[in-house]
């Protein structure tokens, strides 16, 4: 008997820190501007030391107003995605839920798009206006979720394969209303194909930093609340419920907190695939799958492999940029099945 | 709560209440529709039972006679349409889950994982209610589920994985994972339903030491004629929704009685152990 | 630099000593004040989008967003002063040696940033708002143009010429277009205009609508499009175009050699046949110059003018080419690139003189 205790958890958070340390450093260092990390630290010493005025200008603004804020918004979106896709997967019963495959994602693109209609048609303040983007994307993932956990209930309980066709069928409803708003009205929604791809490559103002982070905070702090409940919740809503868990109270906390975290995500970065799907599994298979180290180790991984993803994405082709979403999708899909394949054996 | 309180608080009720009545079903009534426009497709007519520490009641009776109904009626999981069910003269259904799962520990028939867990893992989660939510196990409830394995006599299973042990060993864990739970009231849900005779046994046997040494009041629902007048020193008799007789096996077990609600020619003769034995009439 | 050290604490990492190095080291640096090859000369802009631009004088360093930016960069004799364009600016060959900075709805902002441009040019039909407002947080200053038609390409790039400091290369670009438009117009102005269909794709098919300067283009070659919508670039059904047999087909392609067997093509696909521009072979084919709100446009137009109306051009063509190269003498450029829309630029590009007008 090995049970959890505090300082495991410290110890894998460390470790998947120190990974992302090294996958941030990865980030900066590479991109469509090569940057020499021995000189950038060789200047930024000469400038502790007063022997160097300043920091040359390129390092300032690409390292710290492109890639970095560029970086931050990876690992922002990669826990929410990660952590999002953990939540569902406990929720439903369902270890192949991720807010892509279930059309969560989609909803909340849908929301945005909306929200983007409706803006110029409301008298708001500038301010509020900027929130309504991500207060869209929260709805239109909410009401999906929704949707979906309806599809996927059969006599009470939920079933798996309906849960995932009902996704599927929703998602495809979804996207086929998004080319309709797209085919129909022109003008500002331009770009909005690329965006639906998933893109991290428009720095945001720097008060939607704050708002992001600490909407992920937020959120992903009630759900790490019912972490211990999430363990029991996976053998099933009665037994969790004979068990001590407030399955009802429970499910609405992950439920809001959820489609909280991927309405933030998707309202910066589109919809973002697969992130949600593999790190939790990676994850599990590492560290195990008690939900009190999971969700934050989930976290830590979704931003890791987020980072990663965009690295890459940015620098395949320098300077021409790969849909982040498209390298998730090209890694996550044959995941994806092979977890299918795994699961109907 | 610390484990080191609850056992104190444990043992105080134990001895008050030894012979007193722990549980105590009144009246209680339950009607399932899909819709509620049309007529109920299932009803529990008014039921009363009373059961005290350390006893063991079966419900006995065919398929769809109410049996499983009226076991999640005691366990708070449903709401009964009239009536009540108070537990140390608490009404069960008022309590939160927590409260509840803390006095009742329930054994379903099957307990589907969707991530593998070794077997101490899921011990350690009867421990859930006792715990405050993002508290890691303590010292004391390792201990508690250490013992709660031992108990079963399934300390040996403590390292493997719940997909891989036999049908017999998972249901002894399941067990022990409800004695974890360190509850006042034991509901099993046709515990023996998969399991081989000696393990049925075994599971019945372990079943009455613990009922006995921990005071558990333990409901049992099954369909085993036998092992219910082995076991249990009260029977409930169900049929299509009516509770037909209470009462000790011996009352109970009479040839006509259990001809009609089984629906199949059998002989009942006295055992050695003053128990009724049943014989099911093949062919005629 | 205080955003930065506000940025330190909501990114777990950069707690690490790099982070921390770099964070003291540009709190320094932001210290002193920013010291760039710009003059700190200003003047004050507002651009076709209605943005108030701060643009540095003078313009020396240029990136372009466009294809048609850079074609008009080129026209007003500032290649050298182009210092980076998209991947799709081909036009003239020389602009593709240029460094790239990605594509026009994702360029690369540290690309951009890299080459330290005094100004970045875009336009609102093909570029992103986003990169626009990206542009504006790292402090590059950007210009939109938003030309709707063929006399707002002229404005446009007279005013982008005032912008970089050329007007004089920017009146006579504009005069050379005007003057050969007010040409045109002399010859197909007072004919009937033909109906076409402006076929941007095929599967789907897809046209323009009615204020777009592609539309507008088609109007001065002495034509106009039967689609009639307010979208920009409208899906059409084949439906609707057999009920309203257009008289030609107008295509455009960058390779116009290529192009002509894929028009063939035409006939072939289902559904085709039933139009009567494509039984009879009614196509006309034209650079794709059409595609671009730059002056190369109006070479574009003279095209299909003369594929639309030969008849137009018969009587002296020889005489209008004449007058039209004694008026604007190619002017002295390095042999390393080549803007040209002149008519006879074309006509090289072109294996069969005349245009591709199939009306027998």
């Amino acid at each position: 008997m090995r049970p959890l205790t505090l300082r495991r958890l410290f110890l894998e958070c460390s470790i998947l820190v120190l990974i992302l340390f090294v996958v941030v450093v990865i980030a900066v260092k590479f991109g469509a501007v090569p940057v020499s990390l021995y000189a950038l630290g060789r200047d930024l010493w000469h400038v502790l030391l007063g022997q160097r005025a300043d920091l040359s200008s390129d390092y300032v603004l690409i390292i710290k107003n492109i890639r970095l804020p560029r970086i931050l918004l990876g690992i922002i979106v990669g826990a929410s995605l990660s952590v999002a896709g953990t939540s569902f997967q406990a929720l439903l019963r369902n270890p192949l839920a991720d807010p892509y495959v279930l059309g969560v994602s989609m909803g909340a693109s849908l929301g945005s798009i909306l929200a983007l209609i409706a803006e110029p048609h409301l008298s708001i303040s500038p301010a509020l206006a900027s929130l309504l983007t991500p207060l869209g994307a929260f709805l239109g993932a909410g009401a999906t979720i929704a949707a979906v956990y309806f599809l996927g209930r059969r006599e009470g309980q939920i079933d798996s394969a309906t849960l995932l066709l009902g996704g599927v069928i929703i998602s495809s409803f979804l996207s086929a209303i998004i080319m309709f708003l797209m085919n129909t009205l022109s003008g500002n929604l331009r770009g909005l194909s690329f965006w639906l791809m998933g893109d991290l490559s428009t720095p945001l103002q720097k008060s939607a930093y704050w708002f992001l982070g600490i909407g992920f905070l937020l959120a992903a702090g009630a759900i790490y609340t019912t972490a211990a409940d999430l363990n029991l919740l996976l053998s099933g809503e009665k037994e969790a419920m004979h068990l001590g868990v407030d399955v009802p109270r429970v499910r609405l906390v992950v439920y809001i907190a959820a489609s909280l975290l991927t309405g933030l995500a998707v309202s910066v970065s589109g919809a973002i695939g697969y992130v949600g799907l593999i790190v939790p599994h990676a994850i599990r298979f590492i560290f195990g799958s008690d939900h009190r180290t999971l969700l934050p180790t989930a976290a830590l991984g979704g931003a890791i492999a987020l980072v990663f993803a965009d690295t890459l994405a940015r620098t395949i082709v320098a300077p021409t940029e790969v849909s982040v979403g498209a390298v998730t999708a090209l890694v996550g899909a044959p995941l994806f099945i092979y977890l299918l394949r795994r699961r109907l054996s | 709560m610390s484990a080191g309180s609850a056992h104190a608080r444990h043992l105080a009720e134990a001895g008050r209440l030894a012979n007193e009545i722990r549980l105590s079903v009144e009246q209680v009534s339950y009607a399932y529709s899909a819709n509620p426009a049309q007529a109920p497709l299932f009803t529990l007519e008014a039921t009363s039972l009373q059961a005290r520490p350390g006893e063991i009641v079966a419900i006995l009776g065919p398929n769809a006679s109410g049996k499983s109904t009226l076991l999640h009626l005691i366990s708070g999981a449903l709401a009964p349409l009239s009536g009540r069910v108070l537990l140390n003269g608490f009404v069960t259904q008022s309590l939160t889950p927590r409260t509840r799962a803390q006095r009742i520990a329930v054994v379903q028939q099957e307990s589907a994982l969707l991530f593998p867990a070794r077997a101490w893992e899921f011990v350690l989660q009867g421990r859930h209610s006792h715990r405050r939510s993002l508290r890691f196990e303590s010292e004391d409830d390792v201990l508690i589920a250490k013992n709660a394995l031992a108990q079963v006599g399934a300390a040996d299973l403590s390292d493997r994985w719940m997909n891989q042990i036999s049908g017999g060993e998972k249901q002894r864990v399941i067990l022990a994972r409800a004695l974890a739970q360190q509850p006042l009231l034991l509901l099993l849900d046709e515990p023996t339903l998969h399991l081989d005779i000696a393990a049925q046994i075994g599971l019945l046997d372990a079943l009455r030491r613990l009922a006995a040494e921990n005071r558990y009041t333990v409901v049992v629902v099954t369909h085993e004629l036998n092992l219910a007048a082995e076991y249990a020193d009260q029977v409930v008799l169900m049929q299509r929704g009516r509770c037909l007789r209470v009462g000790p096996p011996a009352s109970i077990y009479q040839r006509e009685l259990l001809e009609q609600v089984f629906q199949t020619p059998l002989s009942v003769e006295l055992g050695s152990s003053g128990r009724p034995r049943v014989t099911v009439l093949s062919g005629t | 630099m205080k955003e930065f050290a506000r940025l330190r604490p909501r990114s777990a990492v950069s707690a690490a000593t790099v982070a921390l190095l770099s964070c003291a080291a540009l709190t320094c640096a932001q210290s002193a004040p920013p010291v760039s090859s710009a003059s700190p000369a200003f003047r004050e802009v507002t651009d076709e989008v209605g943005r108030t631009v701060r643009v540095p004088q003078p313009v020396r360093r240029i990136v372009s967003l466009a294809p048609s930016l850079t074609e008009t960069v080129y026209a007003l004799g500032l290649q050298d002063r182009l210092v980076g364009d998209t991947d799709y600016c081909d036009y003239p060959a020389d602009a593709r040696k240029k460094t790239k900075v990605g594509g026009a709805i994702n360029p690369s902002l540290e690309q951009i940033v890299a080459l330290h441009p005094d100004l970045v040019l875009a336009t609102k039909g093909l570029n992103r708002l986003e990169t626009v407002h990206s542009l504006d947080g790292l402090g590059i200053s950007s210009y939109a143009t938003d030309p709707h038609t063929v006399e707002e390409i002229i404005t446009s790039s007279k005013k982008l010429s005032d912008v970089l400091g050329v007007p004089e290369a920017g009146a006579s670009v504009a005069g050379e277009m005007q003057r050969r438009l007010a040409d045109l117009q002399q010859r197909v102005g007072s004919l009937a205009a033909k109906r076409v269909l402006f076929v941007v794709w095929t599967q789907p098919l897809i046209s323009v609508g009615k204020d777009t300067f592609i539309a507008d283009a088609l109007r001065h070659a002495g034509a106009v499009s039967i689609v009639d919508s307010e979208q920009g670039w409208p899906q059409v059904s084949l439906e609707e175009v057999a009920r309203l047999q257009p008289e030609f087909l107008v295509f455009a392609d960058s390779h116009s050699d290529s192009a002509f067997p894929a028009v063939e093509m035409l006939a072939t696909l289902p559904g085709w046949s039933i139009l009567d521009a494509v039984s009879n072979r009614r196509f006309a084919v034209i650079s794709d110059a059409v595609n671009r709100p730059a002056p190369r446009i109006v070479t574009a137009i003279e095209d299909l003018a003369k594929q639309l109306h030969p008849d137009a051009f018969v009587e002296k063509p020889e005489n209008g080419k004449e007058k039209m190269e004694k008026e604007n003498p190619p002017p002295d450029q390095p042999p390393s690139w080549h803007y040209s829309f002149s008519p006879d630029a074309l006509q090289d590009r072109l294996t069969t003189p005349g245009g591709r007008a199939c009306a027998h």
